[in-house]
């Protein structure tokens, strides 16, 4: 084993922590990917979450590995030998560095704002294409068009920007569909909107993300996104069963 | 919580020097910053009644009656004049005058509450028909809240006056020593420096707004 | 030894007879005014005041002040009561601040395990998908109750740590005021009790009782508002008690910076709990009153014209989180300190950088005034407010990274050595590292959106509250061990409880996050095995089972050391903090002669330097 360099200034110990952080930040930015799979990826919303959330990752691997493998090598390297009373080296502070470690992350935090605020304006932009309004109360959905259809569960064209708005009868409630990213809350005594493009035909599931009251945990329903084609199809027939309806009544 | 501000005080005149030697001056710094902690703590509680005022209310206000809200304000001014003529007439060692100003003040201090209960919040039909209720609507349960809370640390004042009254009487205090007037007079001004802020936020500022139901 | 003239006793006593009397005026007065006599909500919250304020007076906790009112003198009572055994004291009122602080430590701990234990029997239900033995009420109750208490613990351990050390630290005789101090601690019990009956009854919202719902549910809501309301007066005037001592009592050459740092986290800590906290309590009891009354804060009510007359409901949570955010600072600037207070020690090297570590704490507690927001992104709040809460929210990294990196400078070229307390030390470290850094990643208003209400939160606050609470906090009962009790824990059960206990964390949390991307939600009894993630539920209680073994063995470890372990003396670690140049146990007043400050607290290595002066006599 290569003989490490006692003297705490001494060059060497940086370019070793240096090329440690440099591999530990590879390394575990690679292993978080890997145990932390986002959900969100049918909706033109979720591309930004997801983007950001992986930049958001590897500076978490980069800031991580910096702290603990400056800690881990100075254990090591610093630690106290068998019969060795002696005290450390002493040094009070350096102002210099200080003044450095508040400015660099101060730099940090102002582009990841700059970002962030980039990122929300594209995870909540889109377009009002198709409208439905969805309304929650302990523990159930039901979802009405602007043309009168109401259905328990939410057909959806895809590709096309849907808007969303949200009303709460009781408790307070919060749609989410984890595939396509973002959730929006139902308040009670206001209307709340969600903006939405999914990109992905199929069936997902919408849940209730607010703690509700006893069946919180099942307050589900289905999202079906589906072509143009099905969707007005399924909208006609929607519409002569609820005239059905009304006639037969 | 009167009990609590009543603990800083007397703390002073009781508290025994393990040491030995004399150690008034040091505990009143103490109590006195204690106090002063103790009314930025409150601070934050009234910051939060009049933030939720302007959350709920916007810039509308309840219809109150404001010659009401005036007199009352008054008495209250009036009585914080009467606790530093209390508080100086102690400082002088004149006993009798502190006895009667600090009863005087005790005296504004119940009239004011008499006309929060009767006017504002209409506990007594027989007198005044009040038209709010705490549970009527955002108005009234904000109206509520607010003097409520303010009318608890009134009547806890008032408690507080009558005993620092009391303790005078007996013959505590002196011209030197007298910890336990000065935090009751201070704590007197302390909720009537609320109110300043309270009033305008109820009677003054905003459109009055006539709810229906 | 009579039964009854034990403290606690009579407190319980006054408890339940205050709850009766209480019930009955309730009852009483509905009559009077000519309603129906019995309204459950009415009278147990007549039942609970009236409680609580029995307790209060049946220990005793008040009767000075109440003499006072009368103009009766009591002398301060020094010393372990005169008729019964010593112990006895640790159950009734004392003003002895290391009393206190004990009292104070050992009901957090407790509370730690009640809280623990309620995690692990939802844990055990959430091992698997599909409801086994907890209903969803239940569970709920359940989920909801760990919350409180595990923070409840949190509050009493902070509060047991700054009342046992601050004055010592200071070289005080005691705290600014004695009684106070005695009363600020009893309230809690009483809470405490309130807390644990409300299980019998239930509440569903969790934590941050959420209203419309906790508007709606059983009764036990009420016992809740009433009994986090006593708790958070006990933080206010505990804080106040702190603030004062800090600033009045400090002796000769102690300046402000050149307190040990542990202070410097107590005042910011303490700036936090004095103002903040108010707010939390004005929240629950505007609950309570529009439970009772009807008053509508926070439920719309609407008129005929269909226009809202009645409240709104995210003004509880903006009020809720102006108190419930600073609050996790709270949790964690006192482990912090531990932190920045035992790295010294263990490396034998100056403190890096004390200023900047003592300044970030008060800028994280000033910054985190402003972030409160951030609990509300998916709420509907205006739409500008989403940037405001996130920029803000960013900032307090700043601080935060401050501390982490003057840590590493302190390590960097000193003589480590690895005990227990240093263990846990470095374990606090790493382990709210990944706390902290998970946090940015909730602030960037987008990926929350996403995250938000998922388990991704619950492994952040469960980093960051072991990191910055139960981790140091750890690290500090092993370090003041002995100077409480003049014994050595046994260093191999420590070391044991450190091995068990960290990497059963690291897995615990790492695994509730990746549940949490994988689309777990939180708050739930069940969930959908389609998601998958089933095996990582698994290893979260599996973790959580490793945990709480491991703090039994640490519970065994304190309780047999008191018998059996090696005489400490006075100072085994070679601190030169002023409370360990002094005997251990440390005697009933501390420090037979005023210190004076000579020199920094923190200059290891720094030959000939003298942190404090003991023999202060002939310059007093
Ligand atoms: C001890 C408690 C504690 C602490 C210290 C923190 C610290 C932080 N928390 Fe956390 N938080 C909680 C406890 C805590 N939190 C709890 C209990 C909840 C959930 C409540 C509930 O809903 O039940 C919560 C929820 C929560 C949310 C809401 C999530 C949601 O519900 O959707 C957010 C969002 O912004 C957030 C952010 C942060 C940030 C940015 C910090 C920052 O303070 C972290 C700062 C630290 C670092 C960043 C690491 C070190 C820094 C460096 C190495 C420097 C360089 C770094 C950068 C430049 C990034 N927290
Ligand atoms: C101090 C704070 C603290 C602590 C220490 C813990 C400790 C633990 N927490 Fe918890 N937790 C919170 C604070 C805390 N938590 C909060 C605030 C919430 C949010 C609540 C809400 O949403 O409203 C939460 C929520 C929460 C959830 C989310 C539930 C949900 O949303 O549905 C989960 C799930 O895994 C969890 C798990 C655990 C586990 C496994 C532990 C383990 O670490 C526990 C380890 C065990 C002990 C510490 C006890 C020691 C036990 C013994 C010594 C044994 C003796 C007893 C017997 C033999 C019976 N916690
Ligand atoms: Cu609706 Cu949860
Ligand atoms: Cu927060």
């Amino acid at each position: 084993m290569l003989k490490l360099p006692q003297s705490s200034t001494d060059r060497k110990h940086f370019v070793i922590v240096g090329a440690l952080v440099l591999i530990t930040t590879i390394v575990l930015g690679f292993f978080l990917l890997a145990i932390l799979p986002v959900k969100a990826q049918h909706s033109v919303q979720a591309e930004p979450i997801r983007w950001l959330f992986q930049l958001h990752i590897w500076l978490i691997a980069f800031l991580f590995s910096l702290v603990s493998v400056f800690m881990l090598y100075s254990l090591f390297v610093f630690r106290k030998r068998k019969g060795d009373e002696s005290e450390g080296e002493h040094f009070e502070g350096n102002t210099a560095l200080e003044i450095a470690w508040t400015v660099v992350p101060l730099v940090l935090v102002v582009i990841f704002a700059f970002i962030g605020i980039q990122t929300l304006r594209d995870a909540t932009a889109g377009g009002d294409d198709v409208r439905v309004e969805a309304v929650g109360f302990q523990w159930s959905w039901t979802f009405n068009y602007p043309n009168g259809v109401t259905a328990a569960e939410m057909v959806l064209p895809v590709n096309k920007p849907a808007e969303i708005s949200l009303r709460a009868t009781d408790v307070i409630h919060s749609f989410w569909v984890a595939e396509w990213g973002p959730k929006q809350d139902l308040v009670p005594g206001m209307t709340t909107r969600m903006k939405i493009t999914p990109t992905k035909e199929g069936e997902f599931k919408i849940v209730c993300a607010e703690l509700c009251g006893l069946s919180h945990w099942s307050m589900l329903a289905t999202v079906r996104v589906v072509s143009e084609d099905e969707y007005i199809a399924w909208m006609d027939q929607k519409i002569a069963e609820q005239n059905l309806q009304t006639a037969s009544r | 919580m009167a009990a609590v501000t009543t603990s800083a005080q007397a703390a002073a005149v009781h508290h025994d020097a393990h040491a030995g030697h004399d150690n008034y001056a040091a505990q009143l710094r103490m109590n006195r910053l204690g106090l002063w902690l103790f009314f930025i703590s409150e601070a934050f509680l009234f910051g939060g009644l009049l933030a939720t005022r302007f959350y709920l209310w916007g810039d509308t206000r309840p219809e109150l009656d404001q010659e009401i809200g005036l007199i009352v304000t008054s008495v209250l001014l009036i009585s914080s004049v009467s606790m530093r003529l209390a508080e100086t007439a102690m400082e002088r060692g004149n006993r009798k005058a502190f006895s009667f100003f600090i009863l005087l003040t005790a005296l504004f201090g119940l009239i004011f509450l008499g006309g929060v209960m009767i006017f504002e919040w209409g506990l007594f039909p027989a007198i005044y028909e009040g038209h709010l209720t705490p549970w009527g609507d955002k108005y009234g349960a904000v109206v509520f809240a607010m003097t409520g809370m303010h009318a608890l640390h009134v009547v806890s004042g008032i408690v507080f006056i009558f005993i620092v009254w009391n303790l005078a009487r007996k013959g505590s205090f002196s011209k030197e020593r007298h910890w336990g007037v000065e935090s009751c007079a201070i704590y007197w001004h302390y909720v009537d420096v609320v109110w300043i802020f309270f009033y305008p936020a109820l009677y003054l500022i905003g459109t009055a707004a006539h709810v229906t139901h | 030894m009579q039964l009854t003239s034990l403290g606690l006793v009579r407190g319980l006593i006054g408890y339940f007879a205050g709850l009766v009397i209480g019930m009955a005026t309730v009852v009483i007065f509905r009559l009077v005014l000519g309603m129906p006599a019995w309204d459950e909500e009415a009278v147990w919250v007549g039942g609970i005041i009236f409680a609580i304020i029995g307790f209060v007076l049946a220990i005793g906790a008040m009767s000075d002040w109440l003499k006072w009112t009368r103009g009766i003198e009591t002398p301060m009572h020094h010393g372990p009561p005169a008729d019964k055994p010593a112990w006895t004291r640790y159950f009734a009122v004392d003003y002895n601040h290391k009393v206190i602080g004990i009292q104070y430590g050992v009901t957090g701990l407790l509370l730690l395990i009640i809280g623990g234990s309620l995690a692990l029997v939802f844990r055990a239900e959430l091992a698997d998908s599909g409801i086994s033995f907890l209903q969803a009420g239940t569970y709920n109750t359940f989920l909801s109750m760990h919350g409180w208490v595990a923070l409840a613990a949190i509050l009493l351990g902070v509060g047991g740590m700054a009342n046992y050390l601050v004055p010592l630290m200071i070289g005080a005789e005691d705290m600014a005021f004695p009684r106070l101090n005695a009363f600020a601690y009893w309230i809690n019990v009483p809470a405490i009790i309130t807390l644990i009956i409300s299980m019998l009854y239930g509440w569903d919202s969790g934590w941050t009782a959420y209203p419309p719902l906790s508007l709606r549910g059983p009764v036990g809501y009420q016992m809740v508002f009433f009994a986090i309301f006593t708790i958070g007066l006990s933080s206010i005037l505990g804080s106040l008690n702190l603030i004062v001592t800090m600033l009045m009592m400090r002796p000769k050459g102690m300046t402000l910076f050149r307190m040990p740092i542990f202070c410097w986290a107590i005042l910011a800590t303490s700036l936090i709990q004095l103002t903040a906290t108010q707010l939390i309590g004005q929240a629950f009891l505007m609950l309570s009153f529009e439970r009772t009354l009807g008053m509508p804060f926070f439920n719309p009510l609407y008129n005929a014209a269909g226009e809202n007359i009645g409240g709104q409901p995210l003004l509880f949570q903006h009020l809720f989180w102006f108190y419930s955010h600073p609050a996790v600072y709270i949790f964690v600037l006192p482990g912090l300190g531990i932190i920045s207070e035992l790295l010294p020690v263990f490396a034998r090297k100056p403190l890096f950088g004390y200023r900047w570590i003592a300044l970030s704490s008060l800028a994280i507690a000033l910054v985190g005034f402003l972030v409160w927001g951030h609990h509300m992104f998916t709420s509907g709040y205006g739409e500008y407010l989403r940037v405001i809460f996130m920029i803000s929210t960013l900032l307090v990294a700043v601080p935060t990274g401050v501390k982490f990196f003057s840590w590493l400078g302190t390590l960097w070229g000193g003589r480590l050595s690895f005990q227990t307390p240093m263990l846990f030390t470095l374990g606090a470290i790493s382990v709210f590292l990944i706390g902290g850094l998970s946090g940015p990643i909730l602030a960037t208003t987008a990926t929350d959106l996403f995250l938000h209400d998922t388990y991704f939160v619950v492994g952040h606050f469960h980093a960051t509250i072991f990191g910055g609470f139960v981790f140091p906090f750890f690290a500090a009962i092993y370090y003041w061990y002995p100077k409480m009790t003049g014994r050595m824990y046994n260093e191999t059960l420590g070391k044991l409880h450190f091995w068990l206990m960290t990497p059963g964390f690291w897995l615990m949390s790492l695994a509730q996050m990746t549940a949490g991307t994988m689309g777990m939600r939180r708050r739930i009894a069940d969930y959908d095995p389609a998601l998958g993630v089933e095996p990582v539920h698994l290893l979260v209680t599996i973790a959580g089972f490793v945990i709480a073994f491991s703090i039994l063995l640490m519970i065994y470890n304190l309780f047999t050391s008191a018998e059996i372990g090696a005489i400490a003396g006075n100072n085994p670690w070679r601190s030169r903090s002023p409370e360990w140049q002094i005997p251990s146990p440390v005697p009933e007043h501390s420090y037979a002669r005023p210190i004076s400050v000579v020199g920094e607290p923190y200059d290891y290595g720094l030959a000939g330097s003298q942190y404090i002066a003991m023999s202060g006599a002939g310059d007093d």
